[in-house]
């Protein structure tokens, strides 16, 4: 079940993170190491090439990891103490409408605060931006969402939940959210 | 903009010193010089200084006042992922880790390179080393704390280069202060 990592915290998460980016910053240096004065060509050594191919590999992992991360924590914005199956479900139906419309980080904080209702004076001050960095945020999320406003917008996403399962697993939902 | 007189003269004069002096001993004065073992020393004066004034200095200099929380981190990172504009007036609790890492690794590289001084451990290999190791993680840091200020500044649009000249940080009206 999904609802076991929704109330997962991401502490364990940043404490993966930084001890791997230890690691990588370690072999990192070893490979710079053995380069030494050859150069790119020492990659014809094959132990040199599959120690530079793992420490690519454990980065690659770790940016993959920041992005789950930052995900979770955009997520957990906006789910703070809320415990209901309906709140969850809601929520996932709509980080996963922000996705599809490609919402960036920004937009989809804005998004998740207009849909609880809040006033663009509001959504400034809690995002510490001025209030027409966030007239031009919504108007983006509209004409992303393909909607002329904040109503049509929650007529978007009510009309889901009134169509998906509130208990079973929720088919719209994304691992990586 | 809203001015808030933030950082004390010696914690400013601690700053700049120590990392003038640190680039210094790294990348201009000769290793086996009597003057870089001078450096040295005087770097760890200062850190000592520094870590007296965490305790009796102002508010701001103090430890108490910005050691960082598993909740600050998390909050913080928080807003980075939400793009969310907050500013701390003191240290952020991801920048008071790199103060701490930055400390420790600075007393390391002071101890090392004293040791190699001494009698006990003077052309021990694993000592000089460990020093050079240090050093290494050092510069890293430096890059990563540079870095990480320029974009700081720029996501709250308070100047924190400036700040830690004049002691005043300019806080844009808009931007939510985490207190």
């Amino acid at each position: 079940m999904t609802v076991a990592f929704k109330t997962d915290k991401p502490q364990a998460l940043i404490a993966l993170i930084a001890v791997q980016s230890l690691c990588a910053a370690f072999f990192l240096w070893d490979v710079v190491n053995d380069l030494g004065p050859n150069g790119l060509r020492a990659l014809a050594n094959l132990h040199i090439a599959i120690e530079a191919l793992a420490a690519l590999a454990l980065v690659s992992a770790i940016v993959y990891e920041t992005r789950a991360l930052m995900a979770l924590l955009r997520r957990k914005a906006h789910l703070e103490n809320q415990v209901s199956i309906a709140a969850g479900a809601f929520h996932d139906i709509m980080l996963d409408h922000f996705q599809n419309w490609g919402l960036t980080a920004a937009e989809q904080d804005v998004a998740g605060f207009t849909i609880k209702g809040l006033s663009i004076a509001e959504i400034a001050d809690l995002r510490g931006s001025a209030e027409g960095t966030v007239k031009s945020q919504l108007n983006a999320i509209y004409r992303k969402a393909g909607v002329p406003g904040r109503g049509a917008l929650l007529g978007l996403l009510v009309d889901d939940l009134m169509n998906a399962p509130l208990t079973s697993e929720k088919p719209l939902q994304k691992e990586a959210s | 903009m809203t001015d808030h007189r933030i950082w004390d003269p010696f914690v400013r004069a601690f700053h700049w010193s120590v990392a003038a002096g640190f680039l210094a001993n790294a990348l201009l004065i000769e290793d086996d010089s009597k003057l870089h073992e001078w450096v040295g020393y005087a770097i760890l004066t200062l850190l000592g200084l520094r870590i007296l004034w965490g305790f009796i200095g102002p508010k701001s200099a103090r430890f108490s006042s910005f050691w960082p929380t598993r909740t600050g981190v998390t909050e913080q990172l928080s807003d980075l992922a939400t793009r969310r504009r907050k500013a701390h007036l003191g240290h952020t609790p991801l920048g008071a880790l790199m103060i701490l890492n930055l400390f420790l690794s600075l007393l390391a590289i002071g101890l090392t390179g004293w040791m190699m001084t001494t009698n006990t451990f003077w052309g021990v290999e694993w000592v000089e080393e460990a020093h050079e190791a240090l050093v290494t993680w050092a510069e890293i840091s430096v890059v990563l704390h540079v870095a990480a200020v320029i974009w700081e500044s720029w996501r709250t649009g308070v100047n924190l280069p400036q700040a830690m000249i004049t002691g005043t940080k300019r806080v844009p009206d808009d931007v939510k202060l985490v207190p």
